[in-house]
């Protein structure tokens, strides 16, 4: 099989990969659930000092009643924390002494390729494991009620960091193929399992992966983004519906159907210029664990942000948080506050720029950068043009995207093939943006726009 | 520097919100990030962002120009010492006086601009954008040495004010801000732009050197009666090829800088901050447009028809107005394709307005604002063209797909 070959984009030089060690963590002594979906509206199941077990369900939303979100860990509520505008925001837990866990149906492997589609879909809404099921277009919790043309897996890690696949599967081989089998009932067409052709994975349990199409992939980042694996392969027209998943997270769905339990750990990858280099690696750790104890002694001693996700994309989480389902990487970054005198007039040989018009743009593209949060520059109006398009490999015109966005056309916005992207896949074009605008935010506002009015 | 920093920061509060000088808040700001690079973190993904920002890439424009305009200095003050017959001036005095001739246009350029920009700024409640920096240069440059200062003040604040903010500032401009000023000074003033006479400093009109005109090698060109050689015609009054690429001739202050632009111009596009794709076309565009025009019968028409694409480069601002002006990523094509074809355009019509029309010598300025105009049609187009393709590609791999 010869990759699809990905020219446009780039790979970030962040220093701190995560290797591909994989170490046990012990499980924290607080973990938390976080109510982490745009648009989602949760209704509470509990209140403070109840008694959970794992997988009991804690709340549910009020849109789809069926889908509920589960503890992670059996024990008593401690808190309940509302953000702005009384929104639900996290649920903390205490874990108790016993293990003590609710029962879901419990299938064999190849029973799962049997089940009936509801069936499985009942057990997904029931776990809460549907909302690591996204649905295109709008990059929403998969809807139930829809039935996707395809299913996309995304195999692939090239943005700066997510776990590795390979890692993940490990010694989970079985409950990798199970989740792959219940993919195939819920949709009409194939499930799509898309690789790195520049770095495939070992394990024959995901090269060899049955009941599904493999593809792989080759290029600097973004060629792991789903976008590109969905326009590449198949195309959507603006009535299709496709829904994409991690293949990490596949791994914890077939850990739950196989097991009949909700699962208690799972793998992530852990890595940044902010993480002590012994560190980075990848962790078996419990869900929702407490950051605050499981990064004890991982992170370097100055100010750090812990980005839930890749650097690209994620969520920064307080220094008090806890680990969020849908993301299955930590990237601690070095807060850059500090100023320099003139730098507008330095050579920049230890500032990073793909632009040629630092040194480092000629001669620091091999090396790996301590990059920090900072802006490097203040937000000024979109001057430069003809930038952006060349990491974003979805055929599209950014700038008139962008444009059509701002200008509220969502039909041009969707001639120009905005139903097409996710926001990840815009990260790129900020990140290199020397007005520094937020590209990947306005082109979240369009897709809410268009999916306020309908296409 | 910690105690520079330091006595900035004590002073921020003044200009912070419910600070005394709150309204003064774009000044300070400048000063700082002029001084330090700024504080600011990102707020949300992507957490990294690359080291490049404006003023990086607004000083590299600025970087690029300092040939060009040492150049025109240095050329202001050889054309003044050898029209006047200064005995003996050496490289230096030529620098000292073309200093003399154009550091006060730069100034009043760069005050009277850059109070009118604060000004918005302060009004707008925006930050000072650096955008003004090549603008309030590239001006300047564009003008005759023996402009009157309270012109230059006059075009500059055309430039900035109607060129610029009445659009809301830099990024919503649809003109080029500093060839508008110029295209205004051309128009309203054309006394002191165009004709023989503005091109050189002359300090007094009875000792100048024996055949000084002050034409310049375009005038003389269009002046060339029917039928005559025109490389030779342009030989006789003292231009030629290597000449006229040397630049060392009377004219607007960087406009005959050939050598330096395209030293300018290797720097823009080494750095990627100029569009080669514009300054390709423009070349392109010249060299088809002066071709076509050299298969016309010579004895039938003007003999400037029959000047060859490589004296044309060479003439006039070409070479310094498709590396300078027309690379304004903002008033230029966004698309690749429409770069190409703006680029093209702006080659096409400098030549015929050149070769063309009676009324203007030099058709750079004029081809590269209308083309300014133009471009957001041009860009229209090249992006209807994409969507058709793009629904086509997506209907194509559909089908294969359902067929595989």
């Amino acid at each position: 099989m010869t990759p699809i070959h990905i020219k446009k984009g780039m790979n970030i030089p962040l220093a701190g990969a995560p290797t591909q060690e994989k170490k046990a963590l012990p499980l924290t002594k607080r973990v938390a659930v976080y109510q982490e979906h745009a648009g989602l509206k949760p209704r509470l199941r509990v209140q403070e000092g109840d008694q959970v077990k794992r997988g009991t369900p804690l709340f549910y939303n009020k849109k789809v009643p069926d889908l509920q979100f589960c503890a992670p860990a059996a024990g008593k509520i401690t808190a309940i924390d509302y953000g702005p505008r009384r929104a639900l925001q996290r649920v903390v837990i205490e874990r108790s002494e016993q293990d003590e866990a609710e029962t879901f149906t419990k299938y064999s492997a190849d029973q799962v390729r049997g089940v009936a589609r509801e069936e499985i879909l009942k057990n997904l809404l029931q776990s809460g494991f549907l909302a690591l099921i996204r649905q295109r277009p709008f990059s929403r919790i998969a809807d139930p009620e829809v039935t996707p043309k395809s299913i996309f897996v995304n195999g692939m890690n090239t943005a700066p960091f997510l776990p590795a696949l390979d890692v993940a599967v490990q010694g989970h081989e079985l409950e990798f193929q199970a989740g792959l089998n219940a993919l195939t009932r819920l949709t009409s067409g194939a499930v799509h399992l898309c690789l790195d052709g520049d770095a495939m994975p070992a394990s024959t349990a995901i090269t060899q992966a049955k009941n599904v199409q493999i593809h792989s992939f080759s290029g600097p980042h973004p060629s792991g983004n789903t976008s590109t694996h969905i326009f590449h392969i198949d195309p959507m027209e603006p009535l299709d519906k496709v829904w994409t998943v991690r293949g990490t997270d596949v791994v914890l769905i077939g850990q739950f159907l196989l097991s009949g339990e909700y699962p208690a750990r799972k793998t992530i990858a852990l890595g940044g210029p902010g993480v002590k280099e012994s560190a980075c690696m990848h962790y078996d750790v419990g869900l929702g664990s407490d950051l605050g104890e499981a990064l004890a002694e991982k992170l370097e001693s100055k100010e750090q942000r812990i980005v839930s996700g890749d650097a690209l994309s994620g969520v920064s989480l307080e220094q008090s948080g806890f680990l969020r389902m849908t993301e299955s990487s930590l990237t601690v970054l070095p807060e850059g506050r500090e100023q320099f005198f003139l730098g507008w007039m330095a050579p920049g040989i230890n500032k990073y720029s793909r632009s040629k018009a630092y040194l480092s743009g000629w001669f620091g593209q091999m090396k790996k950068w301590n990059l920090t949060t900072s802006l490097n520059g203040s937000y000024r109006s979109m001057v430069l043009t003809g930038l952006y398009d060349k990491y974003v490999p979805l055929n599209i015109m950014v700038d008139y995207l962008v444009r059509a966005v701002l200008a509220h056309d969502t039909d041009e916005a969707i001639k120009l093939g905005i139903l097409d992207t996710d926001p990840e896949d815009f990260a790129l074009c900020s990140f290199v943006c020397p007005s520094k605008m937020d590209i990947a935010g306005i082109i979240r506002r369009g897709l809410d726009e268009i999916e306020q009015e309908g296409i | 520097m910690k105690f520079l920093l330091n006595q900035l920061h004590k002073s921020k509060h003044l200009f912070e919100k419910g600070g005394k000088l709150e309204r003064l808040y774009p000044l300070y700001e400048a000063q700082e990030t002029f001084l330090f690079t700024p504080p600011d973190t990102t707020k949300q993904a992507p957490h990294v962002r690359d080291g490049l920002d404006l003023k990086r890439t607004m000083i590299t424009v600025i970087l690029a120009l300092i040939p060009a305009t040492l150049f025109g200095i240095y050329n202001a003050g050889h054309q003044y010492n050898t029209v006047n017959q200064v005995a003996d001036a050496t490289f230096l005095m030529h620098m000292i006086q073309g200093l003399i001739i154009v550091m006060p246009i730069i100034l009043v350029s760069y005050i009277v601009g850059g109070v009118l920009e604060v000004a918005f700024c302060i009004i707008r409640r925006h930050e000072i954008n650096e955008g003004f920096l090549v603008t309030g240069l590239l001006f300047p440059l564009t003008l005759p040495p023996t402009i009157p200062l309270w012109q230059v003040a006059v075009g500059i604040a055309f430039g900035v004010v109607i060129g610029k903010e009445i659009f809301g500032g830099t990024g919503f401009n649809v003109l080029n801000p500093a060839l508008t000023g110029r295209a205004f000074l051309f128009f309203a003033y054309p006394a002191q732009i165009s004709g023989d006479e503005v091109w050189t400093v002359v300090a007094d009109k009875t000792n100048v050197i024996e055949g000084f005109s002050g034409a310049t090698p375009l005038a003389i060109a269009a002046a060339a009666p029917q039928g005559v050689d025109i490389v030779e015609t342009l030989k006789n009054a003292g231009f030629d090829w290597w000449h006229m690429f040397i630049g060392l001739e009377g004219g607007s202050i960087a406009e005959t800088a050939v050598i330096p632009s395209l030293i300018g111009a290797a720097i823009l596009i080494g750095m990627g901050i100029g569009s080669w794709r514009i300054m390709a076309g423009g070349v392109i565009g010249l060299v088809a447009a002066a071709s076509l025009l050299n298969l016309l019968p010579g004895d039938e028409y003007k003999a400037f028809t029959q000047l060859p694409f490589y004296y044309h480069m060479v003439m006039g601002s070409f070479v310094f107005g498709i590396v300078f002006m027309a690379t304004d990523p903002v008033s230029a094509a966004a698309t690749n394709q429409g770069k190409w074809i703006y680029g093209i355009m702006i080659g096409v019509l400098t030549i015929i307005i050149r070769v063309a029309n009676p009324a203007f010598p030099e058709g750079v300025m004029l081809a590269i604002l209308f083309m300014n105009v133009m471009a957001p049609l041009v860009d229209h187009y090249v992006v209807q063209f994409h969507v058709n393709k793009r629904q086509a590609y997506v209907k194509a791999r559909k089908l294969s797909h359902a067929t595989s």
